[in-house]
């Protein structure tokens, strides 16, 4: 029997599995519709088989489920619950949404397989997975009617302290406005567009005033195409200026409102969700402390709109952006006594940097218990005195002298010379003053 | 993801006894000799790192790579044990950088060789290590303030490395169980405590480092449960480099870091500054940076970095950046990174060219040998991220333009005013913390929605919907009233505006009244200044509350406006094509009754719509994206379709269908003319009247002739 017309679930599941991830990648969350009659198939390759060997399974031929992308499996079974109850079909399949992790759902026929039935099954899916999310975009008192696409999902923080799913209003409301170059390509949890729809005065909806290219062009659509809408002027504002609107989703969960471009004519506004919490980008810093321009004593971004005040530095550098000292391969350390031992010979020129380099070798060395090195310096340094050209300046000997004295002593560890804060300083010489005035 | 796990807390606990201070004996050469000057001098001796030294500076490594990538709410406690244990810092966040770590240490010092071997033992700093896991963070106490009832949600987990020098296994074991019991103990004591926390897990990494070319006394061995509460791993490891590349090995892996080597990034070379060579630089993150990597199974591993588990590395390829181009990626997530060799000259071209404001774009090798850009390296505030860009394909394939949906047909938006609009409501931080009058904390971006309500009492959104703001002479008036108080200036400005305006009704000055598409003259000039002395009283009527100078800009425009419109209405109360504006001056005065805003708005609405009719305005303001004007198609052709099935979701397959079946029937028969021009299947009865008195309706700002 050829494997193609042979009930056989896992493969299918595989097979969708690989589809999903070639095209949308891990990220997208995905709805997958699994239509059986509810039979498993027989043997090798049926369900059952599937699922009894499921404990024995290796990396390369891992089961489907669950699936690698965040899913939700349907299984909608041509069968009604008693038929599938008779057999173990049932436990089977609610094996299958269990490996999901629960995500997923099982329907039934209600009553006798006929058409009418099938449909109401469909119909259920339909109210439960392609119900369209309706919102309203709120500017102050503008506002617009608005479809989110696709269904924004619900975002669990931190299973262990906040267990519950966080949900996104139906009410969007704008706090206020970035430049794009501010905001600066954020981490977003998904992205959606934002479609401006028309509603009757019960609340339904009569349309999103696209209008179909086909013939059967409807009214409705026309007028709401020509009603001003608030959406198309935020947009064609947020196009014009370079600037994304941010907008509160939830307690403590924000987004951004933007205009994406699709080609040359087309483009949309979109709205990307952030990760929910109090600070969800760092270079913004917390959302609740983001305030109007007007409430600040001069307007951060200048008179002239020449400067910004993000992004937000942290209080502390990290180790690439301050020049911190790691010796752990010797390049680094042999590095760093070059530069000592560079300057050394400019001396009294780079006095200054001369006294910079080593007091950082200094400091490091006192951290890491490395007096050794102190003490090979000292002598670097002496030896470098001896061989001080005759036209050197007077100088140049007394700070080598002096540089290799301090460290010797530093290098004895007793506290009153090895102070980590203490900072070796150029000594004062009558030479000095007009050394210090060059640097 | 849990924000406490055993990663929320570090404990290093350092052996200082006098065996420590040993040479690791591997040689260090400091005195390179440069060319030119090695004629006759005799370098000097290399020194060597003593067992200290290694575990120090190999500890400060892991801490580096730590806080470059977590900077907050991964903690490390410091602790060095000889005859006592020194705990050098604390969990709190302003002690968790290396320059404080540094400066303690230099404080302690090297071990003492001379020092009572008998007195020392790094069991001080291990049962140091226990008490403090269960001293509480600044973190937890946040997070058990905010459940509130639920604080036991709150972990308490830890991580415990020991750098030491053992003397056998069973020496190990020792350590182990006396772990074990001091856990035991002090779980007791804080259960009873409020401030302190049950450790409920804790890792122990023991490291037993020994000087290289001896023989280990101590043997490997994997993480092991040894009690419900504790596991413990072994580690014997030779000094200097092997332990460092150790510790490398174990931050990856307590922190789920991930590699990245960025090949061909062009550098210029320091001798010979016009030519450049291309360099590699080995980059680390969290592992999520490489999601879509590890889960398509398309790795491209380049594998040149260290020995041990974790040589893999993802391989991206620099692309040279564009000039400053300001996109707006579609990025899925943003990593701090930290350079694996930070000191080395094209870790530090490639970390400064960073962070001086480029970005670079990085594309992934495919076996294809199809071009994608997958990541993006970028500086934000001093701080680099390497950022996850979507390189899969779009669910949002070819999605319906904006112009094509409810409202894109309108062409006159007032899209430089909203823009305008948007910068004033820009958003900057406020760190210090503000209070109110009552003295309660004022959250800033509560502020930003306060400016927000107030700047759009009133704020028509299309040009033909409004006079005032496409005069410039209301500018100093309608730029300051939205303001939550005003100034005496503000007030005085105000007041000349409306003089202003006076000024120009006696001089019979034009306002910019659409006169556009309508036949004849449009509007009079006296009614025209009604319709603009309407609209700024609405205007000004909005911000009545704000304060009492508000209130004093209304009086005086009250007291300067032509005529009362008492008598204005009634005086034009008859003449049928004012019907409309009637309305709107019932609208305004029903405002003044019930100040609900929700209320006023929908009556504006009406408002809006009898000018729209009325009147299109002669300044038509620049707005971009606006869409063209539909074309205009022979009427038959038009709508033939009943109006919309008005249910909830997608149009189904049925309606689908019944509306092609219409469609096909309705082509058989001429449309009633009436249906065809309906609004709503409603038909306006008698337009030409409206025609007849000079007016026509418009389409869209334009004409239409029938």
């Amino acid at each position: 029997m050829d494997d193609y017309d042979k009930t056989c679930l896992e493969s299918a599941l595989v097979g969708v599995c690989n589809i999903v991830q070639q095209e949308w990648g891990g990220a997208i969350p995905c709805q997958v519709v699994l239509v059986t009659d509810g039979c498993l198939g027989i043997g090798r390759g049926s369900l059952r088989h599937s699922l009894a060997t499921h404990n024995q399974r290796s990396e390369s031929n891992r089961f489907p489920l669950p699936f690698p992308f965040p899913s939700k499996l349907y299984i909608m079974c041509m069968a009604n619950l008693e038929e599938l109850q008779s057999t173990d079909s049932l436990d089977c399949l609610e094996r299958l949404i269990d490996l999901n992790n629960g995500e997923g759902q099982i329907f039934t026929i209600d009553g006798p397989l006929c058409l009418k039935n099938v449909q109401s099954m469909f119909g259920k899916l339909i109210d439960l997975a392609y119900t369209p999310f309706h919102a309203i975009l709120k500017c102050g008192h503008l506002t617009a009617d608005v479809q989110v696409f696709p269904r924004p999902e619900p975002f669990v923080v931190d299973e262990e302290i906040d267990p519950i799913p966080k949900v996104i209003n139906t009410d969007l409301e704008i706090v206020g406005f970035i430049d794009i170059a501010d905001i600066s390509s954020p981490p977003v949890l998904s992205r959606h567009l934002v479609l401006p729809i028309a509603l009757n005065k019960e609340g339904d909806e009569v349309g999103t005033g696209i209008t179909d290219d086909n013939e059967d062009e409807n009214s409705a659509n026309q007028i709401a195409g020509k009603i001003p809408n608030f959406c198309v002027l935020l947009h064609g504002s947020l196009k014009v200026e370079g600037m994304v609107a941010i907008v509160q989703l939830g307690p403590e969960w924000h987004g951004m409102l933007y205009s994406q471009a699709d080609s040359k004519k087309k483009s949309n506004l979109m709205m990307s969700l952030f990760e929910p919490g109090p600070e969800p980008l760092p270079w913004l810093g917390k959302m609740a402390q983001l305030g109007p321009i007007s409430d600040a004593k001069e307007n951060p971004y200048g008179e002239d709109d020449n400067k910004s005040p993000f992004p937000l530095q942290p209080k502390n550098k990290r180790s690439y952006a301050q020049n911190v000292t790691v010796w752990i391969k010797p390049s680094g350390l042999q590095t760093d006594v070059q530069k000592i031992l560079r300057n050394a010979r400019k001396l009294p020129e780079k006095t200054q940097t001369f006294y910079k380099e080593l007091n950082r070798l200094r400091k490091a060395a006192l951290a890491f218990g490395f007096l050794d090195l102190l003490k090979g310096v000292a002598d670097m340094l002496e030896r470098e005195c001896t061989l001080l050209p005759d036209t050197a300046h007077p100088d140049a000997a007394f700070q080598l002298t002096h540089a290799a004295k301090q460290l010797k002593l530093a290098s004895t560890g007793a506290s009153e010379y090895a102070a980590y804060d203490h900072n070796v300083t150029p000594l004062q010489t009558d030479f000095s003053g007009s050394s210090t005035e060059r640097l | 993801m849990k924000i406490f796990s055993e990663s929320h807390k570090t404990v290093f606990v350092v052996d200082h006894c006098p065996y420590m201070a040993e040479s690791c004996r591997q040689h260090v050469e400091f005195d390179m000799l440069v060319k030119n000057r090695t004629q006759g001098i005799i370098p000097l001796a290399p020194i060597s790192k003593s067992l200290w030294t290694c575990s120090v500076e190999s500890s400060m490594e892991y801490c580096r790579i730590m806080y470059d990538i977590f900077p907050f709410k991964k903690l490390v406690n410091f602790i060095v044990s000889d005859s006592g244990a020194h705990v050098l810092n604390s969990w709190t966040q302003e002690d968790q950088n290396l320059q404080e770590l540094m400066a303690a240490l230099a404080a302690v010092g090297p071990p003492n060789p001379r020092a009572d071997p008998e007195c020392c033992s790094i069991l001080h700093g291990l049962v140091a290590a226990v008490e403090t896991l269960c001293k509480i963070t600044e973190y937890q106490h946040e997070a058990r303030t905010l459940l509130m009832e639920n604080a036991e949600r709150v972990g308490n987990r830890g991580r415990i490395i020991c750098i030491t020098n053992a003397k056998s296994d069973s020496h190990v074991r020792m350590l182990e169980d006396c772990v074990q019991e001091t856990i035991h103990e002090h779980n007791k004591l804080a259960a009873n405590s409020d401030h302190l926390m049950q450790i409920q897990r804790c890792e122990l990494v023991l490291i037993h480092t020994y000087p290289v070319g001896e023989d280990s006394l101590v043997s490997d061995r994997p993480k092991k449960e040894l009690s419900a509460v504790l596991t413990s791993e072994v580690h014997s490891v030779r000094a200097g480099r092997h332990l460092a590349t150790k510790l490398n090995t174990l931050v990856q892996q307590h922190f789920d870091l991930a590699s990245t080597t960025i090949t061909n990034i062009p550098m210029k070379e320091e001798q010979h500054a016009n030519t450049s060579a291309n360099y590699d630089v080995e980059l680390l993150h969290h592992k999520d940076a490489h999601v879509d990597f590890l889960k398509s199974g398309d790795t491209h591993l380049g594998g040149s970095s260290r020995e041990g588990p974790f040589k893999e590395t993802v391989t991206l390829k620099w692309c040279t950046p564009r000039t400053n181009h300001i996109e707006l990626h579609y990025c899925t997530g943003a990593y701090r990174i930290s350079p694996v060799d930070v000191n080395s000259r094209p870790s530090s071209c490639l970390t400064n060219f960073l962070l001086n404001g480029r970005s670079v774009l990085l594309e992934q090798p495919r076996k294809s040998g199809s071009k994608v850009i997958s990541h993006m390296l970028s500086s934000h505030g001093g701080e680099i991220f390497l950022h996850v860009l979507s390189s899969s394909r779009s669910i949002l394939e070819d999605p319906p333009s904006i112009s094509e949906g409810c409202g894109g047909r309108v062409t006159d938006y007032r899209i430089t005013d909203f823009g305008e609009f948007m910068r004033e409501n820009r958003l900057t931080p406020f760190l210090d913390p503000r209070y109110k009058i009552d003295g309660s904390l004022e959250v800033p971006l509560e502020r930003a929605k306060d400016q927000l309500e107030k700047h759009t009492r009133y704020w028509p959104m299309i040009i033909s919907q409004t006079t005032i703001f496409n005069m410039q002479a209301v500018v100093p008036l309608a730029s300051v009233i939205v303001k939550e108080s005003l100034t005496e200036e503000d007030v005085l400005n105000c007041q000349k505006t409306i003089y202003n305006l006076v000024d120009m009704e006696r001089k019979n000055d034009p306002l910019p009244i659409s006169t556009v598409g309508t036949r004849g003259k449009g509007p009079k000039r006296d009614e025209q200044y009604r319709i603009m002395w309407n609209e700024l009283e609405t205007l000004v009527r909005a911000h009545i509350n704000n304060s009492e100078k508000h209130q004093r800009v209304l009086e005086c425009l009250m007291a300067c406006r032509s005529k009362p419109p008492e008598e204005e209405e009634r005086k034009k109360r008859g003449r049928k094509r004012e019907d409309k504006e009637d309305k709107s001056e019932k609208a305004v005065k029903d405002y003044e009754q019930e100040k609900s805003w929700q209320d006023s708005e929908r009556l504006k609405g009406i408002l809006e719509r009898g000018k729209e009719e009325l009147a299109e305005s002669e300044i038509i303001k620049d707005s971009p994206d606006s869409p063209e004007p539909p074309n205009k198609k022979p009427l038959v052709e038009i709508d033939e379709t009943p109006p919309v099935e008005k249910s909830k979701g997608p149009v189904s397959l049925l309606s689908l269908w019944s509306n092609r079946i219409n469609t096909a029937n309705s082509r058989k028969h001429q449309e009633f003319a009436g249906r065809l021009n309906s609004v709503n299947n409603r038909a306006e009865l008698y337009q030409h009247l409206k025609e007849e008195n000079g007016m026509e309706t418009t389409e869209n700002g334009k004409a239409s002739r029938q």
